[in-house]
């Protein structure tokens, strides 16, 4: 009984200190949570304008409000280039999938295999430099290099190839694009698993080595079961972003020429959202996408916690 | 070095190291070659056959460059955006990183659902457009700063890193007396400098090289940042070379292109070069900042 009551008097001043720190803390948190706020929350209730005929200037709810219930979303799809934009963004979604995604693991594995550390250090150094390099000059740079008399167009005629501008070649593209994105963060992303492969405990190693295991079976058996739940979180990540291809990207390589095979829903949104202000149709376009993305990401999600035991959630 | 021991056929060592010297090759030379054709004399730069070493030695392209008023008026709009976002970034970061880590705090299960929420759904550009353009944010420097000066994937961050601050150092300055405020100012904040270092870094980089919300926002040259200047320069150029002109039309075009093409090259060298001279320096920085991240996943 003694004890209880003690504590009892003990807690009731803490609990006013609590109250005067919570406050403290909220209006510290304030200016940051208004941002959120604003920035984040207030453009998802925007989307309610995907269900209307919105009129810019006209307020999201209210009077004036014409509603139009998924008219937009049937148009959408029902539109011409529906099917020519979901399969560009699964191609290009996909190529990035199999090489993006695989890339910085292999290298990361590479790496591994390199005893001279400053050599190491050396290639790591060189191989994120493409990544602070920013997207507008690197779009830049792949665009004069595969022009007539570019450079990789110099080295392709060498190999027996045509003499042509790539740039506004539409069966070129899906390669320009893959290779430009690898390039750009294939060394960027395998820090992350360098981290990872450091952290491996040595004797996992040494004992397999006694076992006779040699290189291959190293990595088989140690190193990539050590990557394991990052690769899988990696991978649902990956999934998840299939239908939000790079947009920024593709916006600085494409041309009316290769539309045909580099227009996504993303680029389809700004030309016709922000350049042609059809607000509601592009909005309604883009809430479908992230939609079945989502949809991606749990479905992966789902998947890998059943077959690996890891997942996001 | 332990693993040093491990055994491996030669031929696969020196494989591994062929490999690596053609990934240093592949990152680099573009680069590189970018650099030696922009030193070379026009007409050798002219040809693009210069593969090794600049032929001749000639400045005038960057002559050209420093001349350019535009181009030191994106300069300075792009420093412009660098440094309240970097300063409000860090700022934001650490405010609501510490609220949360604040064990006693209200509601925090809302607040960390409200922050999660936005880190799986977003409402899309043309939302967040028309959200800029309600606010009077549009063809306003303002739109470049205020959406960008706060990141949840950076305080979740930072929340990460001032886990590992010890709770005693809190107790014991709760016992001498101090308030929420002072142990933000006088404990976390001198503790958290090589996070913070981490975040500068990260959004220094990413305002530098970013493009698309100016795009987004900025109709008028007079306020938009380098990349946008460099988009004009390197990529709109192309885009609507294709028009239909007459042969002297189309020889002094590209006669003009030739020389461009140097020009451009020198531009690339002349806004790269910053961040490429001193990312190597702050690799560590990036190196940790992953590290965090995906400690918290």
């Amino acid at each position: 009984m003694g004890k209880i009551r003690r504590q009892r008097r003990r807690r009731l001043p803490r609990f006013k200190g609590t109250v005067k720190e919570n406050i403290q803390i909220y209006m510290m948190m304030l200016p940051a949570l208004a941002l959120i706020a604003v920035f984040c929350y207030a453009p998802m209730y925007g989307l309610v304008i995907a269900f209307q005929d919105y009129v810019p200037g006209n307020p999201f709810l209210g009077e004036g409000v014409k509603w139009v219930g998924l008219r937009w979303f049937e148009k959408f799809i029902s539109g011409h280039y529906f099917e020519r934009l979901i399969r560009n963004t699964l191609v290009l979604s996909g190529l990035n999938l199999v090489f993006g995604f695989t890339m910085p693991i292999l290298f990361a594995l590479l790496l591994d295999q390199i005893r001279a550390l400053k050599f190491k250090k050396i290639v790591q150094t060189a191989s994120y430099m493409p990544y602070f390099i920013s997207t507008v000059v690197v779009a830049g740079m792949v665009i004069s290099f595969v022009d007539t008399d570019g450079l990789v167009t110099n080295l392709l005629t060498v190999l027996g190839m045509e003499r042509q501008n790539y740039h506004v070649n539409p069966t070129a593209f899906p390669a320009i694009y893959t290779i430009t994105n690898v390039w750009k963060n294939f060394g960027f992303g395998s820090i992350l698993y360098c981290s990872i492969i450091s952290s491996i405990d040595p004797g996992l190693y040494e004992a397999a080595r006694l076992d006779g295991a040699n290189r291959l079976q190293q990595v088989l058996h140690i190193t990539l079961p050590g990557l394991q739940a990052v690769i899988a979180i990696q991978l649902i990540l990956t999934v998840g972003a299939l239908l939000a291809a790079n947009t920024e990207l593709i916006l600085l390589l494409y041309t009316p020429a290769t539309y045909d095979v580099a227009d996504v829903v993303g680029t389809y949104t700004y030309r016709l959202g922000i350049l042609e202000g059809q607000y509601s149709y592009t909005t309604a376009a883009g809430l479908f996408t992230a939609v079945i993305g989502f949809c991606f990401t749990f479905a992966a999600n789902r998947i890998s916690d059943r077959m690996t035991g890891y997942g996001l959630w | 070095m332990k693993r040093k021991m491990r055994e491996g056929n030669r031929y696969f060592t020196m494989l591994h190291y062929l490999l690596a010297a053609v990934v240093i090759f592949i990152t680099v030379y573009p680069m590189y070659y970018v650099l030696i054709l922009s030193l070379s004399e026009p007409i050798h730069a002219a040809t693009m056959k210069v593969y090794i070493w600049p032929k001749g030695f000639n400045l005038s392209a960057y002559q050209v460059l420093v001349s350019d008023i535009k181009m030191w008026r994106a300069y300075a709009n792009t420093i412009l955006y660098v440094i309240p976002t970097t300063i409000l970034m860090i700022v934001t970061s650490t405010l609501v990183a510490y609220g949360l880590n604040y064990r006693k705090l209200v509601g925090r299960k809302f607040l960390t659902m409200f922050l999660l929420i936005p880190m799986y759904f977003t409402g899309g550009i043309i939302p967040s457009f028309l959200l800029i353009v309600k606010l009077g944010l549009y063809d306003n420097p303002l739109s470049q700063i205020l959406p960008a000066s706060f990141s949840i994937w950076n305080i979740i961050l930072v929340k990460a890193y001032f886990r590992t601050i010890p709770d005693s150092l809190t107790e014991a300055a709760k016992m001498d007396g101090a308030g929420m405020y002072q142990i933000l100012t006088k404990i976390f904040v001198p503790l958290g400098k090589p996070i913070f270092a981490v975040l500068a870094v990260y959004t220094i980089v990413g305002t530098w090289n970013s493009w698309f919300n100016a795009m987004l926002y900025l109709p008028h040259t007079q306020w938009q940042p380098l990349q946008m200047y460099l988009r004009r320069i390197l990529v709109e150029t192309n885009q609507n070379a294709s028009q239909v002109m007459d042969a002297a039309a189309a020889m002094e075009f590209a006669r003009r292109q030739l020389s461009n093409a140097q020009l451009k090259y020198a531009m690339i060298i002349f806004t790269t070069l910053p961040v490429l001279c001193t990312y190597p320096f702050f690799q560590k920085y990036f190196v940790k900042g992953m590290v965090l991240g995906s400690l918290k996943e």
